[in-house]
């Protein structure tokens, strides 16, 4: 449905995208995770037609001209910007952009209705937008691309700047679209949002695609082992006998506390149980998309 | 164009949704106009000549007398005082000049003209020169005033005649001959004076020494031209020229919003948000236009001059005003800078094009400058219309010049907007 081939982009000195490739398919959640200054946003800008690749190729559902009315037209583009009218009302706001997509009569006030009810703004619809809170103009800018109800959605980070309440009433929007089999590209910054909603995840760094797959299969790959912490009954009476049980020489042991990593957290903790080994807590620490992008980039995601 | 419309609708709905705008759009011009006008119609009809102090050191009677036709004239608001308290004030800028009538002013014919030691003094403020200039000629016309009177006075002329023969005598270098010649004509002139019936002597120096008609320059006068008139040209443009600012900033709000990248990632054309934006600022002088022009009409009851006519030339002017619109949007990439910019462009112009006073009161060098303004252009299309009553191919000219000006803004700004967005 989406083909990015071999982008590049360079603004003079900088390089934005470097030998970007990808392919999302019909009805999947593609994740662009990176810090600020990836390339995340260049690359939306290069779907969607705004910005030139220097060279490379964009397809959306074949068409490798992205500025064609028939592929914008079923596009929807969430920018990070709030890009909506705060002069006009919410309503004024979503019947100007449905109206721009074509939409008209009842179909335009059922749409209008309809989105004012996903933003949650249906009780203040007619109120000026510059008297929203910032989540409800994030709300609202999100639903402006919903309007025409497009197959293919390009969020660039909808959740910057956000309280808690409004993020949750994005993902649940977001997670609505899926289930109607959207194809939707969702950049971020924020691990927790790619692991709620991506299908699959590229890891984006200066320009370039360090690797790209399910979040599971990213964690496996480069998230490192994860870290167990638990608390016996009792002391173990051999702990030698505990190591090789799990094969894992770089067990600590104090007293009745026990510290390992490993890369089969479930299988070492049966393993133990089994062999008469009973435990007062446990904590088992998974590694994460955080701990993926430091592996592969020797930084943190917020550095 | 269904779109453009929908883009023109909205620009004019965000618009209004601003008092601010609304104000420099709408009210702005009505301001503009009720204050111009009323400057034009002497509401008030107050002291509003020029200030200036005379110092009479000579005390006689024709400095009373010049002193008196100075102040009998409307254009001037007189104050006498003396000479260091008259500096003094010219010094702080307090009134336009000094003018001092030193002693001897009024002896006769000799003082007036004798240019070794002149008889009367001006202190000017360097700051005002056309002023002084001006100043100058309205004293020479009270001088001619006050003389026109000593002419109608024979016991006094007589008294000139006398003086004038004994100084011929007393002329060395005159010979004998030219002397003679003299000496005949004043002798033929004081006879004149003595003998003339009172009838025919009034009737020869009846004190009206600069007189004047006024030629009319309309070529189909229909009533008289109120002040209202005249400043109505400026008055529309001062509208468009808000109103193509207004218009300019809000592209550059799109783009620093996002607005425009929405739309232009939607199913339309760049040229048709540039269209609509375009349209909207066209809709909105015309509003202006109707607005003004309904005020004028039944407010002041301002006499329209040719309708096709002014309809071509507020089209005309409209559309330049709109080109120049694309082109500023372009001259910066916040609202700050672009509104900065649109507005010294439009200082500018709109002085150079006489839109903030009249050219003639403008230094001569700055005229040839004043051909590049479209405000000058403008304001001659719509006077044509209004009241010089241009014929329709007087009107081309302005017409042509304001088309070109804005053709040219526009597809300059259009081109740079999108090397921009790249």
């Amino acid at each position: 449905m989406i083909k990015a081939n071999n982008l590049k982009k360079r603004f003079g000195s900088t390089v934005a995208l470097d030998d970007v490739s990808f392919e999302v398919r019909k009805g999947e959640t593609f994740g662009l995770l990176g810090p600020n200054g990836a390339g995340k946003t260049t690359t939306i800008r290069l779907l969607c037609g705004l910005t030139k690749p220097d060279s490379g190729m964009v397809a959306l559902n074949g068409k490798t001209d992205p500025t064609l009315v028939e592929v914008r037209s079923s596009l929807g583009v969430v920018p990070q910007t709030l890009a909506i009218y705060e002069e006009l009302s919410a309503e004024e706001n979503l019947r100007f952009f449905g109206r721009i997509y074509g939409l008209s009569g009842r179909q335009l006030k059922e749409r209008v209705r309809n989105c004012l009810d996903i933003a949650g703004l249906a009780q203040r619809s007619k109120e000026r937008v510059s008297k929203y809170s910032g989540g409800m103009k994030r709300r609202l800018n999100m639903v402006c691309s919903f309007l025409h109800e497009p197959p293919l959605l390009l969020l660039d980070e909808p959740t910057v700047g956000v309280d808690p309440q409004s993020r949750n009433s994005i993902f649940e929007t977001i997670e609505a679209m899926k289930k109607q089999g959207r194809t939707i590209i969702y950049t971020t910054h924020y691990m927790e949002e790619a692991e709620r909603l991506c299908d699959r995840v590229a890891i984006l760094d200066h320009g370039r695609i360090l690797d790209m797959d399910s979040v599971h299969n990213l964690v496996v790959k480069h998230g490192g082992p994860s870290r167990v912490e638990a608390e016996l009954e009792q002391s173990p009476s051999d702990p030698e006998e505990i190591k090789r049980l799990i094969d894992n020489k770089n067990i600590q042991l104090e007293g009745t506390k026990i510290r390992f990593e490993t890369s089969q957290p479930m299988e070492s903790l049966a393993t133990l149980n089994r062999s008469g080994v009973s435990f007062k807590s446990l904590k088992v620490q998974t590694a994460n998309l955080e701990d993926v992008f430091l592996n592969l980039t020797g930084r943190r995601l917020r550095d | 164009m269904k779109k453009v419309l929908f883009l023109a609708v909205k620009d004019l709905k965000v618009l209004l949704s601003s008092k601010g705008n609304i104000f420099w759009v709408f009210g702005f011009p009505v301001l503009f106009a009720l204050f111009f006008g009323a400057i034009y119609s002497g509401v008030g009809k107050g002291p509003s000549g020029m200030r200036i102090a005379v110092v009479d050191e000579d005390m006689s009677e024709f400095s009373d007398s010049y002193t008196s036709k100075l102040k009998s004239d409307e254009a001037l608001e007189i104050v006498q005082q003396s000479r260091d308290e008259a500096i003094e004030q010219v010094r702080k800028g307090q009134i336009a000049a000094a003018v001092v009538l030193k002693k001897g002013f009024g002896d006769g014919f000799e003082a007036l003209f004798n240019s070794d030691e002149p008889k009367l003094e001006i202190a000017a403020d360097p700051s005002r020169k056309m002023e002084s200039g001006y100043l100058q000629g309205l004293l020479a016309k009270a001088q001619f005033e006050a003389l026109g009177e000593k002419f109608a006075d024979r016991n006094w002329m007589r008294q000139q005649i006398t003086l004038w023969k004994d100084d011929v005598k007393d002329a060395n270098d005159l010979d004998a001959k030219q002397a003679k010649l003299f000496l005949d004509f004043f002798g033929a002139f004081d006879t004149l004076l003595k003998d003339v019936n009172e009838q025919d002597f009034n009737a020869g120096f009846d004190g009206e020494m600069l007189n004047f008609a006024k030629l009319d320059v309309n070529r189909e006068y229909e009533g008289p031209i109120t002040p209202f008139q005249i400043t109505f040209p400026q008055v529309l443009l001062w509208g468009f020229i808000g109103c193509t600012a207004t218009f300019a900033i809000s592209i550059v709000k799109e783009r620093t919003n996002g607005t425009f990248e929405r739309l232009r990632v939607g199913p339309i054309e760049r040229a048709h948000i540039l269209g609509g934006k375009g349209l909207s600022c066209f809709f909105t002088c015309i509003l202006i236009m109707c607005i003004l022009s309904i005020g004028a009409k039944a407010i002041f009851k301002m006499p329209m001059g040719n309708w096709l006519l002014f309809t071509t030339a507020v089209l005309c002017t409209i559309l330049c005003f709109v080109g120049l619109m694309m082109f500023i949007c372009t001259l910066g990439r916040t609202e700050q800078s672009v509104g900065a910019a649109g507005w010294a462009i439009f200082m500018i112009t709109g002085m150079l094009g006489g839109a903030m006073m009249p050219l003639a009161y403008m230094p001569a060098w700055t005229r040839p400058f004043s051909h590049i303004s479209p405000v000058k252009w403008g304001i001659l299309a719509l006077e044509g219309a209004v009241w010089r009553n241009f014929t329709p191919l007087e009107m081309i000219n302005p017409c042509l010049i304001l088309l070109a000006i804005g053709t040219t803004a526009f597809l300059l700004g259009v081109a740079m907007l999108r090397r921009q967005d790249k």
